[in-house]
């Protein structure tokens, strides 16, 4: 338990290390999409004079991006991008000689920074939330199921960067899974604006837990039973990532020994 | 003369490029499909949002398709010839490897910016040209012999990536670490995957002033679509000039910079 | 002269780092700053076609002499001038002659051949097609490496990619090479290689060679002229040789009486601060007690002289046992900076 500790520790330091980077880093990714959906929601509203788009007016759009804020902080971060990094640079093999999992200790030492923002963040919405009438139930309901969340998306990094296994890389299949989570995830736009024709892209991944789930929930368009229904899914989705993890982990592994490293 | 060695330079780092990229055929396959995933997903957000409204601040949605084909040309220019240059920059001024190119009879820059020619990226040009060429008529694009300002414009475009690119990668002389000055810059980008008019008034201001990331496609669009006023042309123009005279001064500085502070 | 050093002085300036946040804030607004003299009012010259050694220890100032001469830093103060240019300017006849070579920063490309990396060297340097492959014959020879020429650089070892990375400086034949640290981390096969390559070149082509170095051996079988860096000056120049030569070698006898220091002066005619009882390091031993009779004598001299003061001292004296000790340069060198 103890490496646990100081992996966090470590990881937290290192990416505090540079103070002033950090703050632009949590700023820049809470600014960034944040303005973009707000763009959105002027030229279709305020330029495009619409009233109501899939049941949602101006204000709810807004709430809807200030709410996801929170939630996309705490959605996973690129630190299965260090492991892709590891096996293709080889460095994996000084790892292996450690008394303790690659996979584990990434992640723990990559979540150390989420767990501050994610603490500032709960801090924060809780008491914003509750000023607006917010159930702090919800928000931390929502908050759980974030975090599930977060787990989850590495899972699904870890398993796609054993592709680097085979390939001498796993950058590409990277970056596709961010391009597809910045969009399926709903911190870009609700995820309700789908056409129904095609609500099934969406319903597929369990990309729509790391952000549009919890935000659904905190604004409470999600009914507590509904909430429940969706984080046993996410504990199911966790169960298979694990199995995903073992699988494409135990033949990496074996092609990489078999070759030498 | 000098701009025959240097042509002659740039068609070898093209024949290495070449050389390389043959080595690693399986990213060849990763990147390309990659790019087409990120223009994948470019449209359909687009396509979401045009399934509730017909008309985005006076765009419709050929017209929106249209000024996505031109950005992912314009943007692949830039990606093919210097993403990964800008990319090593600051790689070059940390581990020192700047020293090497300043004792050779060139300008340093041009071989800073011209080592690494990503032949994949080539494309994506030739998609982006085909999704506007698809979206163009629709569109209402006239067509015939403006297609060759579309060239122009995609020009023009690269243009002012490289000069922001480089007004952000300056920075490495002054800070140790900059990549988080190099993902500010993604992040503003993101400004320019949207069309300009869409955007509140300050932040177009911003994007056609100071951080011209209009530049890169919205300009070049709606010029193409409708035509500018001789006011926006000029504003363009003005705009690049004083970057590069920007880019030119921080150049300087920043190498003495650089030279001051190495032992 | 086709090095001409003045004066040269330089020194920096670097921040002081605080801790905590204020600390960062103070830096980025009104930061201090603590100056450190690398060269201090360093002068000499260099002949054409000579090869020169520069060592000293880590911090010594080497590199950034190095540096100013190349070229890539200015000197706060003093004049430099190579091949008649201020290197600091960097004309591009200047750079078009010269050559710098860095042991731990690579100027080929990874993941290419090494013969691709010096096609783009021939355009930089607008070597005509024939000169270039001739040259490239040349140099891949002397280096044993022709059958390298196609390899992937990655797929070299350290070694071999060494030897690739001075084909890439050289392809020029430039007037004047500065080499830092060449041989660092090489093992002595291959160090030995490029040490052979680099004087075989020197006396083919005749071009001003400056190189620095931990290792002595490089110094020793290379240079025929030696400069010698602590903090910053330069506390000794001249020959390899001059600085074992200078007749310097140490007498060691061990006598059956104990006489005095003054007494062996007189007898042997060697000033009396030249000779000592016993090196300083040998403890008093247990077992060391029945030898300490015979404590053993030093007597720093020349080696002509040997056998002539053996031959007072035996006059009256008996010697039981007696050696020459002769000093290595990495000895000389370690007395110079103590």
């Amino acid at each position: 338990m103890s490496w646990r500790l100081a992996a966090l520790k470590n990881g937290f330091q290192d990416a505090t290390a540079y103070r002033i980077e950090f703050l632009f880093e949590v700023l820049g990714s809470a600014f960034v999409p944040a303005a973009i959906q707000w763009v959105l929601w002027y030229a279709m509203f305020k330029i495009g004079g619409a009233h109501e788009i899939a049941g949602m007016n101006y204000s709810d759009m807004v709430q809807y991006t200030l709410v996801s804020l929170l939630f996309t902080q705490i959605r996973g971060g690129d630190h299965d991008f260090e492991l892709q990094e590891m096996i293709r640079s080889g460095q994996l093999s000084n790892y292996l000689l450690r008394p303790v999992s690659v996979i584990e200790f990434v992640y723990i030492r990559g979540m150390a920074p989420k767990l501050l923002i994610a603490g500032v963040c709960l801090g924060l919405g809780t008491t914003v939330g509750l000023f607006f009438g917010m159930s702090p139930v919800r928000l931390l309901g929502a908050m759980v199921m974030a975090l599930i969340g977060n787990v989850l998306h590495y899972q699904i990094g870890a398993a796609l960067s054993t592709t680097a296994f085979l390939w001498e890389e796993a950058y590409s299949f990277l970056m596709v899974k961010n391009m597809l989570v910045s969009l399926l995830s709903g911190e870009l736009i609700p995820l309700n604006l789908f056409p129904k024709n095609m609500q099934w892209m969406w319903k597929i991944t369990p990309f729509y837990l790391y952000v549009f789930g919890p935000t659904q929930y905190a604004l409470g368009h999600w009914t507590h039973t509904y909430f429940l229904e969706q984080l046993a899914w996410s504990c199911v989705w966790l169960v298979a990532g694990w199995a995903f993890i073992k699988v494409t982990w135990g033949l990496g592994m074996s092609r990489y020994l078999s070759l030498g490293g | 003369m000098k701009l025959m060695q240097y042509a002659r330079i740039y068609r070898i780092q093209v024949k290495n490029n070449w050389v390389r990229e043959a080595v690693y055929r399986v990213n060849f396959l990763t990147a390309m499909a990659t790019d087409v995933i990120w223009i994948g997903v470019e449209l359909l957000l687009f396509t979401v949002i045009y399934a509730n409204v017909p008309v985005l601040a006076g765009w419709t949605k050929p017209q929106v398709y249209f000024f996505l084909g031109i950005f992912f040309s314009s943007d692949a220019l830039f990606t093919t010839f210097f993403q990964r240059n800008f990319w090593n920059f600051s790689d070059l001024v940390n581990k020192g490897e700047l020293d090497i190119l300043l004792t050779k009879p060139v300008h340093p820059l041009f071989l800073a910016l011209s080592r690494w020619i990503n032949i994949t990226a080539i494309f994506n040009i030739v998609l982006g040209l085909g999704i506007a060429i698809r979206y163009a008529h629709p569109a209402g694009f006239s067509g015939g012999w403006k297609w060759l300002l579309v060239g122009a414009w995609l020009l023009i475009g690269m243009t002012t990536q490289i000069l922001l690119r480089f007004a952000f990668s300056i920075w490495v002389f002054w800070t140790e670490r900059s990549w988080a000055i190099s993902r500010l810059y993604y992040q503003f980008f993101q400004f320019a995957t949207k069309p300009d008019t869409l955007y509140p008034k300050a932040i177009r201001y911003l994007i056609l002033t100071a951080l011209p990331f209009a530049f890169i496609s919205s300009i070049p669009a709606r010029a193409l679509l409708h035509g500018l006023k001789w006011t926006e042309y000029a504003n363009v123009a003005g705009v690049l000039i004083a970057f590069f005279i920007l880019n030119a001064i921080l150049w300087q500085t920043g190498l003495k910079r650089y030279q001051s502070a190495s032992s | 002269m086709i090095v001409e050093v003045k004066n040269v002085s330089r020194s920096f300036r670097s921040p002081k780092k605080t801790e905590g946040f204020t600390g960062a804030m103070k830096l980025l607004f009104k930061p201090e700053y603590s100056t450190h003299e690398a060269v201090k009012n360093v002068s000499f010259s260099l002949e054409p076609g000579s090869f020169n050694g520069l060592i000293g220890a880590n911090g010594a100032g080497k590199t950034t002499l190095l540096k100013i001469l190349s070229g890539l830093i200015a000197p706060t103060s003093g004049e430099a001038r190579v091949l008649g240019f201020d290197p600091f300017q960097r004309p591009v006849e200047f750079r078009r002659k010269i050559a710098l070579v860095m042991g731990q920063k690579a100027q080929l490309w990874w993941d290419l051949p090494a013969v691709d990396a010096f096609d783009l060297l021939r355009a930089i340097y607008e070597i005509p097609m024939p000169v270039y492959k001739e040259r490239l014959h040349t140099l891949a020879t002397l280096l044993d490496v022709t059958k390298h020429l196609n390899t992937q650089i990655r797929r070299l070892s350290l070694g071999e990619r060494m030897k690739m990375e001075l084909i890439g400086a050289l392809i020029h034949w430039p007037n004047v090479i500065f080499l830092d640290e060449p041989t660092i981390g090489l093992d002595i096969l291959a160090a030995h290689k490029l040490r052979e390559f680099l004087k075989e070149f020197n006396r083919r082509e005749k071009a001003t060679i400056i190189l620095t170095s931990h290792n002595m051996e490089d110094i020793e079988k290379l240079c025929s002229r030696v400069l010698i860096m602590r903090t910053g000056e330069i506390i000794y120049d001249g020959t390899a040789h001059g600085l074992t030569e200078k007749g310097e070698c140490r007498l060691r006898v061990r006598l059956m009486q104990s006489p005095t220091v003054e007494e062996l002066a007189q007898l042997t005619g060697v000033n009396a601060s030249a000779i000592a009882v016993q090196a300083p390091d040998t403890g008093p031993d247990e077992e060391d007690k029945d030898e300490n009779d015979h404590k053993p004598i030093f007597f720093t001299i020349k080696y002509d002289d040997i056998v002539a003061i053996l031959q007072k001292i035996m006059t009256k004296f008996t010697i039981i046992n007696m050696g020459i000790e002769e000093p290595s340069l990495e000895n000389v060198i370690q007395r110079l900076f103590q």
